[in-house]
């Protein structure tokens, strides 16, 4: 045993860099693994600095009993309680201003206890005085030495007082801006709401003196009321936040599980390759006497070790780029925490790397045991790979294809109906990536079955490129079983990336719809009571400010095909509005719509039993007309109604003349341009009953969010795609080792070193292009049933142009990564070659 | 039958070494592999070289190939000297003048017999001269066996294929490295036969290294290497001349 061992682990001693590729997926797992741990530690430790609302000074938090709060009465007996520095009292008020909500906050404004401070202009002194936050003065027209008149208490039913005059004396800096936030000491904010209550009081003690202070309090608070260390309150406020940064960290967790896997594999099909390089000298063990037993485990140990050493490279290399990161983000000003060094997560990643090696290196070693010490007495000879699998592989093969087939068709059988209630997206996905870990299982055990045909047909343009492309092809297809191993691999990386970009861009989609029909426009002015006339719409349509000015009549309570449900109906002039343009439709086209004719939502369809070119009874009242259906939409009609009509057709329902609301986008560009046309528009329909919302703001939100999360979840299956590419990378470079008698004797015949170069990286480019066909054949039809399980009738996108881009980007990775190997194999000698065992 | 006559048979040296010197390595550890050799090989005739291990004969083999790059001297093949060209030229001599049948076939797994046949024309872009495949296909036996693999095929089909593959460029000269030595006698024998009969009937120029002083019989002329020297000539050599110069060598002449 021990001379077995010391044969092979001399062997890894005597050649290091040859270790280091073997594990270089292991090495680029850890590496990513532990990097993931560190990027939390930093996160977390950033993060918590900024996450408390609560001052620093506030030593204890006050709060009274619910719904009744703390009085005035409470607050003057605890501000002259011994020990007790600062107290800050929080009440809000608030009331409309133009349509729009605007808090009204108590903060002493300066002290230990404030927090908002002062950045223009000086805090309010007296009531009647307020301070603004820059978005609110931006937003709301704001500005320094605005007086303005608004409701600031309201009754027991909620109806507005006397409104109050208000000025604004200066602009404060607070935690967040949300753009409607007004800031004046306690007394005044007590003066403008008429309560005299608080919710909250904080307080600021004198060093030693806090549990004399907290008693006191305690006793005063009463039953119901609640005492609390403004550490405490603090802790709160961080750990639901921080819950957050772990809650994302979970997510990151699992695409860093799917990398690990793609390592193992790699590793697995690296420690095959290399082993049976060494065929020859396992056999010649077996002849002097080795037993089989002592030769998988010399060989399992070599794994360990392996796993070892790639795994601390990973970990140090990981740790060394985690301390880097902050001191450079230091210097370009964004302060961020160090990691530390969190010894047990780095102890865990290497007893990862280990494990997960030894499991990588069980087959291999044990079907590598197997050689007959016959082999050690053979002359070396090119001898081909095995080109089939036994049955019992294609027999499980065969099994978990139709596990993962029975699981999609459970899915698919139960995709939810139109509106259907009670569903669970949740399940259905888990069950989706259940059929999807098993169709992957599938294609590992059955990929070398699969290699030749894929690659009959994938290496037919190839073939016809001459000789070097049919020994490219030739050398692939000759050892189908290493093929489909690095494939498999390539696959799964293209699998994510092709399930990432085909989802996203079907939620693009979907977002988009919703948009088109909730968001059609940057604004909305719609009228609760009275109809807006077309005077108004005429003013509005004269500021330079806003422009695709489209007004709109509404119906409500209409029915459809004599069903009970009721709907609304509209008449906007869909064509004229630029944000509707992208709506797509489920059959028929909602252009030029003419009298007669309707387009409708999918929900009227379902109720309705319609279909595109149907003719059928609209009915509003005891008015009833004849439509044909034009068009069914995914979704909603815009607006949110059931049917759109021509406005003729809406009349003739007995709609009104005057205008329901109208939709307006902005001239200019940015927030300047929608600030202007804001003002513009709550200027030009100044009016009681009359609102203005901005849904533009909502449609960015949505956006930024779209596309980032597109970003982090590409960034994520990044991870596994660079792997795949170490992996077909040290696949070359261990094949053309294995080939060198094959080169050799190319070259003996007469092939140049640019041929050898040019058939060796055209190798290694097939594998991309196995892989990447395999991923997409199994990532676009996942990314769909996955769309479709979500239940949000998603449309099914097919990015093409994305995908390509990924499938040539992935080829040319893959070409890449045999570059080094192949220059290598063509410097070597021919004679060399040949006489290479 | 028909017969391809060598265009290039009307001059006399197919192949020579000139003063040819190969080392190995470099101070205390260099191997004087080749040291001094000259010897020519005639055109359309069955040369064997023969030696004991260490006599340099492969390096010779190699160095008249453009395998490998003599330390000094010539190695000229018709009038190129090989020792002066640059890798690119190399290729192309190997390519288009030059056959090789291996010790150990050196068949490429994944390719057919027909298409290892063919692998060098089709390196080289050309096509195979009218009839050429099928009259060797013929005469080696393998007819029915060209869609085979390599796996597929016995010792001796799958030397018969190489030997095919080194003929069908017409080479100027076919090196053989003992093509005999992972065959049973009578495959052997076959090999052989098929050989002498090329340089009888084609006009090939054939240079074989062996250690078997039967296979050697077959050639026209023997040449004796021992210490990277050319040791002794002999003229239509039967087993028993070979053996006996074999032994003189051994004996330290």
């Amino acid at each position: 045993m021990s001379g077995v061992l010391r044969t092979q682990l001399g062997e890894a001693a005597r050649r290091p860099s040859r270790l280091l590729l073997t594990g270089m997926a292991v090495l680029v797992a850890s590496f990513v693994v532990y990097a993931t741990v560190l990027a939390q530690q930093i996160t977390r430790a950033s993060m918590l600095d900024g996450l408390s609302d609560t001052p620093k000074a506030a030593a204890l938090v006050v709060t009274g009993k619910e719904e009744v709060g703390l009085t005035a009465a409470q607050l003057s007996l605890i501000e002259m309680v011994p020990g007790v520095t600062a107290a800050a009292a929080r009440a809000d008020a608030g009331g409309e201003l133009a349509g729009r909500g605007l808090n009204l906050t108590a903060d002493p404004g300066s002290g230990p206890l404030a927090r908002v401070e002062v950045s223009k202009g000086r805090y309010p002194s007296k009531v009647g005085e307020v301070a603004v936050t820059p978005k609110t003065a931006d937003r709301m027209g704001l500005a320094i030495g605005t007086t303005f008149r608004m409701a600031t208490s309201h009754d027991d039913q909620g109806n507005p007082g006397k409104p109050r005059t208000l000025t604004v004396v200066g602009l404060v800096k607070a935690q967040d801006d949300y753009g409607q936030q007004a800031y004046a000491p306690q007394p005044a904010i007590s003066a403008l709401s008429g309560e005299d209550s608080f919710y909250q009081v904080e307080l600021a003690v004198a060093p030693g003196q806090e549990a004399q202070v907290r008693s006191a309090v305690e006793a005063i608070a009463g039953p119901g009321g609640k005492v609390r260390s403004g550490a405490d309150v603090r802790l709160d406020e961080v750990r639901s936040k921080a819950d957050d940064v772990d809650d994302l960290f979970a997510v990151v967790a699992m695409f860093v599980a799917i990398a690990l896997v793609a390592a193992g594999l790699v590793a697995a099909s690296t420690f095959r390759i290399v082993f049976a390089q060494r065929t020859r000298q396992l056999a010649l063990l077996r002849a002097v006497g080795a037993g089989r037993g002592s030769l998988v485990g010399a060989l399992i140990a070599e794994g360990a070790l392996t796993g070892l050493i790639t795994g601390v490279t990973g970990v140090l290399a990981a740790l060394g780029l985690g301390h880097l990161v902050p001191v450079i983000a230091r210097a370009t000003g964004t302060n961020l925490a160090s990691p530390g060094f969190p010894v047990l997560p780095a102890l865990g990643v290497v007893a990862l790397a280990v494990v997960g090696t030894v499991l990588a290196v069980l087959t291999p070693a044990i079907s590598a045991s197997k050689v007959s010490p016959l082999e050690a007495l053979r002359t070396a000879s090119m001898s081909p790979g095995r080109t089939g699998i036994g049955w019992p592989r294609a027999a499980i093969g065969v099994l978990l294809a139709g596990g993962a087939g029975l699981l999609a068709a459970y899915v698919i059988l139960n995709l939810p109906k139109p509106d259907q209630e009670n569903y669970d997206p949740q399940t259905m996905l888990l069950v989706v990536v259940a059929s999807g870990g098993l169709a992957f299982l599938a294609l590992m055990a059955l990929g070398p079955v699969l290699v030749r045909p894929l690659l009959a047909a994938a290496g037919w343009p190839l073939r016809r490129f001459g000789p070097l492309g049919r020994l490219a092809v030739g050398g692939v297809g000759g050892a189908p079983r290493r093929a489909a191993a690095v494939s498999v691999v390539v696959a799964l990386g293209v699998t994510l990336i092709a399930g990432s970009l085909v989802g996203a861009s079907s939620v693009q989609a979907l977002m988009e719809r919703e948009l088109a029909s909730s968001a059609p426009a940057d604004f909305e002015v719609t009228a609760a009571d009275t109809p807006l006339d077309a005077k108004l719409a005429d003013q509005v349509r004269a500021r330079t400010e806003v422009t695709h000015v489209v007004p709109y009549r509404k119906v409500t309570g209409v029915t459809v095909a004599g069903s009970q449900a009721k709907l609304e109906a509209n008449d906007l002039a869909m064509d004229t509005v630029p944000g509707i343009a992208k709506l797509d439709v489920k059959q028929g086209s909602w252009h030029d719509l003419k009298p007669g004719q309707a387009v409708v939502s999918a929900f009227t369809v379902d109720v309705g039993g319609l279909k595109a070119g149907d003719r059928t009874t609209v009915t509003s009242g005891k008015r009833s007309i004849e439509v044909t259906v034009a068009a069914v939409l995914p979704d909603s009609a815009p607006l949110g109604s059931g049917l759109v009509l021509t406005p003729q057709d809406l009349t003739r329902l007995g709609a009104p003349a005057g205008y329901s609301g109208l939709l307006a986008d902005a001239s200019g560009s940015g927030d300047a341009g929608r600030n202007a046309a804001d003002a513009a528009l709550r200027q030009a329909v100044n009016g009681p009953g009359v609102g203005v919302t901005v849904l533009a703001d909502q449609r960015d939100e949505i956006e930024s969010a779209l596309g980032t999360l597109l970003l982090i979840a590409i960034g994520l299956v990044g991870l596994t795609v660079i792997i795949a590419v170490v992996g077909v990378g040290t696949t070359t470079a261990l094949s053309v080792v294995e080939r060198v008698r094959e080169s050799g004797l190319l070259r003996a015949l007469g092939l140049s070193r640019f041929g050898l170069r040019a058939m060796l990286t055209t190798e290694s480019g097939l594998y991309g292009v196995l892989g990447a066909v395999l991923g997409l054949l199994l990532g676009v039809p996942y990314a769909w049933l996955a769309v479709s399980a979500l239940g949000q009738r998603a449309p099914l996108q097919l990015p093409g142009f994305r995908l390509l881009a990924v499938f040539a980007v992935l080829v040319l990775l893959t070409a890449l990564a045999g570059v080094l190997p192949a220059r290598r194999a063509a410097k070597v000698s021919p004679v060399v070659a040949l006489a290479t065992e | 039958m028909t017969t391809f006559a060598n265009p290039a048979s009307a001059t006399l040296a197919a192949v020579s070494a000139v003063d040819l010197v190969k080392v190995y390595g470099a101070g205390d550890t260099a191997v004087r592999a080749l040291d001094g050799v000259t010897v020519g090989f005639e055109r359309a005739q069955f040369t064997a070289i023969m030696g004991p291990s260490g006599s340099g004969k492969s390096t010779l083999m190699h160095c008249l190939a453009g395998l490998d790059k003599a330390t000094s001297g010539s190695a000229l093949l018709g009038g190129t000297d090989l020792t002066a060209q640059p890798d690119r030229v190399l290729t192309k001599v190997r390519r288009e003048r030059i056959g090789f049948v291996f010790q150990s076939f050196n068949l490429l797994p994944q390719l057919t017999a027909e298409q290892n046949i063919m692998l060098p024309l089709d390196l080289a872009g050309r096509r195979a001269e009218r009839g050429l495949l099928r009259h060797l296909t013929e005469r080696l036996g393998l007819t029915d066996r060209l869609s085979h693999r390599p796996a597929e095929l016995s010792g001796g089909q799958q030397q018969r294929v190489a030997v095919a593959r080194a003929l069908v460029t017409r080479p100027e000269v076919v090196f053989a490295d003992e093509p005999t030595g992972n065959l049973d006698s009578k495959s052997g024998a076959e090999v052989l036969l098929f050989l002498r009969n090329s340089v009888r009937e084609l006009g090939q120029t054939i240079v074989m290294v062996t250690h078997d002083p039967g296979a050697a019989a077959y050639a026209d002329r023997v040449v004796l290497l021992a210490d990277g020297r050319v040791a002794g000539d002999l003229d239509r050599p039967n087993p028993d001349t070979i053996a006996e110069a074999l032994r003189d060598l051994a004996a330290g002449r």
